[in-house]
C-alpha cells in the first residue's frame, strides 16, 4: 500500500514544462527527502501530489486510508506557513490546538486525549512555556517550531513538510529530524520532506529523491534508491 | 430623552444593536481574509440593486439582494483568477457597481433620486418595521453560524492552503462567508449609508484587533466598541442633526484614535520604568 503515488507526473506553468516524468512513492514508515537545486520545482511537486495544483500529465494518488483502514489525514507545512500574518488574534496555544481539529473535532469539544497530544507537541518543539503568547509576538523561529508543533499535534499519517527546518541551528534541525525519524519507524508514519541539507539528514531519511534537469529542459526524477525511471533525454 | 418616544427612532436604536453584535464577527473575518475592501464593493454594488429595483418597479431590498449575492459569488472566482492581487477583483467591481448605479440612477431620472440619497448617506427616518425584523433574523443567523463554523473559519482564515489540506471545502466556505458578508451589506445599508457601511463592519473590529489575542476576545471587546460607537453616535445624531452614519463613524474614529494613543502611553511607561530599573541595578 502506498500513502502517495506518483505516477509519470508532468506540470507546467501556462506553456513553460516545469516537472517532467516524476514517478515515485511514499509509503508508510518511509521518510523521504526530496531535494534539488534552487528553483527545482519542490514546492510546485507538493503542490500537485497535496491537490492545490492539478498536473498537466500523468496521475498522483493519495491513499485515502491509513494502514489501519481509517481515514488518511495529511499534516502539511508549507515554505511560508510561519510568515502568517502577525495581526492574527490568536494563542500559541490556540494554533497548536487547531492542529485537532480535522481528527473530527471540527464541531466537538477537544478532549483529553487531543490536549495531552497538544501539550506532548508544545513539548517537544520546546514551546510549551510560550503557550499563552499572542502568536504575532512570536520570532520567525518560533513561529516555524509551533507550525510544526501544530502539524505534530494532528498527529498525521503522511507529513508533507516543505522547508521545515529553515531558521533553524544545528541541533534543532537534529533533534527534527530524529523526532521525525521515531515517527516512521515506531509509528509507521509516511513522510515526504523537501529540504536543503542533504549532509546531516542523510543518516535520517531512508529515502532521497532529486529533482535534476538538464540544460533547458523541464525538472525531472533522478533517485538514489527510489525512483522507478530515469527520465529519457527531453525531445 | 424624547427621542426614545418616536418610532422611528425605536427602531433606529434597535436596528444599531443588532447591527452592533454582526458588524465585529464579519469585520474580524474580513480583515484577517484581506478582505476589508470588500464591504466597500458590495455597498456600491448594493447601491446599484437598490437602482435596479427603483427602475424596475420592485421592493429595492429585493432587486438589492440578488445582485449582492449574484457579485459576492463571482468575487471568489475574481480572488481565484488575481490570486496574489486580490484587491484588484475589489477594484473592479467597486467601479462597476457605482456606474452601474449612476447609469441606471440616470435612466431613471426624476423622483428616484431623492431615494438614491437615502442609500447613499443613509436614514434613519428609512428605516421600517420590516427591516428590523429582516436584520433581527440575520443576526440570529449568523450568531448560529459562528458558534458552529468558529472552528472551520479559524483554520480557513490562518491559512488556506492548511484548510484544504485538512480536507475543507475552502472553495464553498469562501462563497458563502463572501454571500453571507453580502446579504449583511445590502440589509444595512439603507441604514447607515452605502458610503459607510464598510467602516461600520470593519472599524470595530479593526480596534479591538488590538486589544485581544485571541478570536472569542476580539469578537466581543468588538462588539462592546461597536454598541458604544453605534448608540451614542446615533443619539448624538438626533441631537446635533447630523447624519447618523457618519456620526457613528466619527466616534468610531476618535475611539480608535483613544485606544492608540493609550496603547502608545502605555508602552511608553512601560520602558522608561524598564530602563529605570536597568539604570538602577
Amino acid at each position: 500500500m502506498h500513502y502517495i503515488e506518483v505516477e509519470k507526473l508532468a506540470f507546467h506553468y501556462q506553456d513553460e514544462p516545469v516537472l517532467e516524468n516524476i514517478s515515485f512513492e511514499v509509503d508508510p514508515e518511509d521518510f523521504v527527502m526530496l531535494t534539488g537545486e534552487n528553483g527545482a520545482a519542490k514546492t510546485t511537486l507538493l503542490r500537485n501530489i497535496l491537490g492545490l495544483l492539478k498536473p498537466s500529465k500523468g496521475s498522483v494518488r493519495l491513499s485515502p486510508k491509513n494502514r489501519l483502514g481509517e481515514k488518511l489525514v495529511v499534516g502539511y507545512v508549507s515554505q511560508q506557513i510561519a510568515s502568517f500574518n502577525t495581526g492574527f488574534p490568536s494563542t500559541v496555544l490556540e494554533l497548536v490546538q487547531s492542529g485537532r481539529y480535522q481528527r473530527g473535532k471540527w464541531f466537538k469539544r477537544l478532549d483529553k486525549d487531543d490536549k495531552e497530544h497538544v501539550r506532548r507537541s508544545l513539548e517537544s518543539v520546546g514551546m510549551w512555556e510560550m503557550r499563552n503568547k499572542k502568536i504575532g509576538e512570536l520570532s520567525g523561529g518560533q513561529k516555524q517550531r509551533i507550525a510544526i508543533a501544530r502539524v505534530c499535534a494532528a498527529d498525521p499519517d503522511l507529513f508533507i513538510l516543505d522547508e521545515p527546518t529553515t531558521g533553524m541551528d544545528v541541533q534543532s534541525r537534529e533533534e527534527f529530524y530524529k523526532l521525525l525519524r521515531h515517527n516512521s519507524m515506531e509509528h509507521g508514519k509516511g513522510i515526504l520532506m523537501v529540504t536543503h541539507d542533504h549532509e546531516e539528514i542523510r543518516h535520517y531519511a531512508s529515502k532521497h529523491i532529486e529533482l535534476v534537469r538538464k540544460e533547458d529542459s523541464p525538472w525531472r526524477c533522478f533517485s538514489m534508491d527510489s525512483c522507478k525511471e530515469l527520465s529519457k533525454p527531453h525531445s | 430623552m424624547e427621542m426614545f418616544f418616536y418610532g422611528f427612532m425605536q427602531r433606529a436604536f434597535q436596528a444599531s444593536f443588532l447591527i452592533s453584535l454582526i458588524a465585529p464577527i464579519l469585520g474580524l473575518f474580513l480583515i484577517l481574509r484581506r478582505q476589508s475592501l470588500m464591504a466597500d464593493t458590495l455597498s456600491h454594488i448594493s447601491l446599484a440593486g437598490v437602482a435596479l429595483g427603483l427602475l424596475i418597479g420592485v421592493n429595492p431590498t429585493w432587486t438589492n439582494l440578488l445582485v449582492v449575492i449574484v457579485i459576492a459569488t463571482l468575487l471568489e472566482y475574481l480572488r481565484q483568477i488575481y490570486r496574489t492581487y486580490s484587491e484588484i477583483s475589489i477594484a473592479i467591481l467597486m467601479s462597476a457597481g457605482m456606474s452601474l448605479a449612476l447609469v441606471l440612477m440616470g435612466i431613471n431620472d426624476g423622483g428616484a433620486t431623492l431615494s438614491m440619497t437615502q442609500f447613499l448617506f443613509g436614514s434613519i427616518v428609512t428605516i421600517n418595521e420590516q427591516q428590523v425584523w429582516l436584520l433581527f433574523v440575520l443576526t440570529a443567523i449568523i450568531g448560529l453560524l459562528y458558534l458552529v463554523f468558529r472552528k472551520p473559519m479559524y483554520v480557513l482564515t490562518f491559512d488556506e492552503e492548511t484548510a484544504f489540506t485538512a480536507g475543507l471545502p475552502i472553495k464553498m466556505m469562501s462563497i458563502l462567508f463572501n454571500i453571507l458578508t453580502g446579504v449583511t451589506i445590502a440589509v444595512i445599508m439603507p441604514i447607515v449609508g452605502a458610503l459607510l457601511v464598510s467602516a461600520i463592519i470593519i472599524l470595530p473590529a479593526a480596534i479591538s484587533l488590538r486589544l485581544s489575542k485571541s478570536f472569542n476576545g476580539v469578537i466581543l471587546i468588538g462588539i462592546v466598541i461597536a454598541l458604544l460607537g453605534m448608540l451614542s453616535g446615533l443619539a448624538i445624531s438626533y441631537e446635533i442633526g447630523t447624519p447618523p452614519g457618519a456620526t457613528i463613524t466619527l466616534i468610531l474614529m476618535i475611539i480608535f484614535a483613544a485606544i492608540s494613543l493609550i496603547k502608545y502611553s502605555l508602552r511608553h511607561i512601560q520602558l522608561e520604568r524598564l530602563y529605570k530599573k536597568s539604570d538602577a541595578s
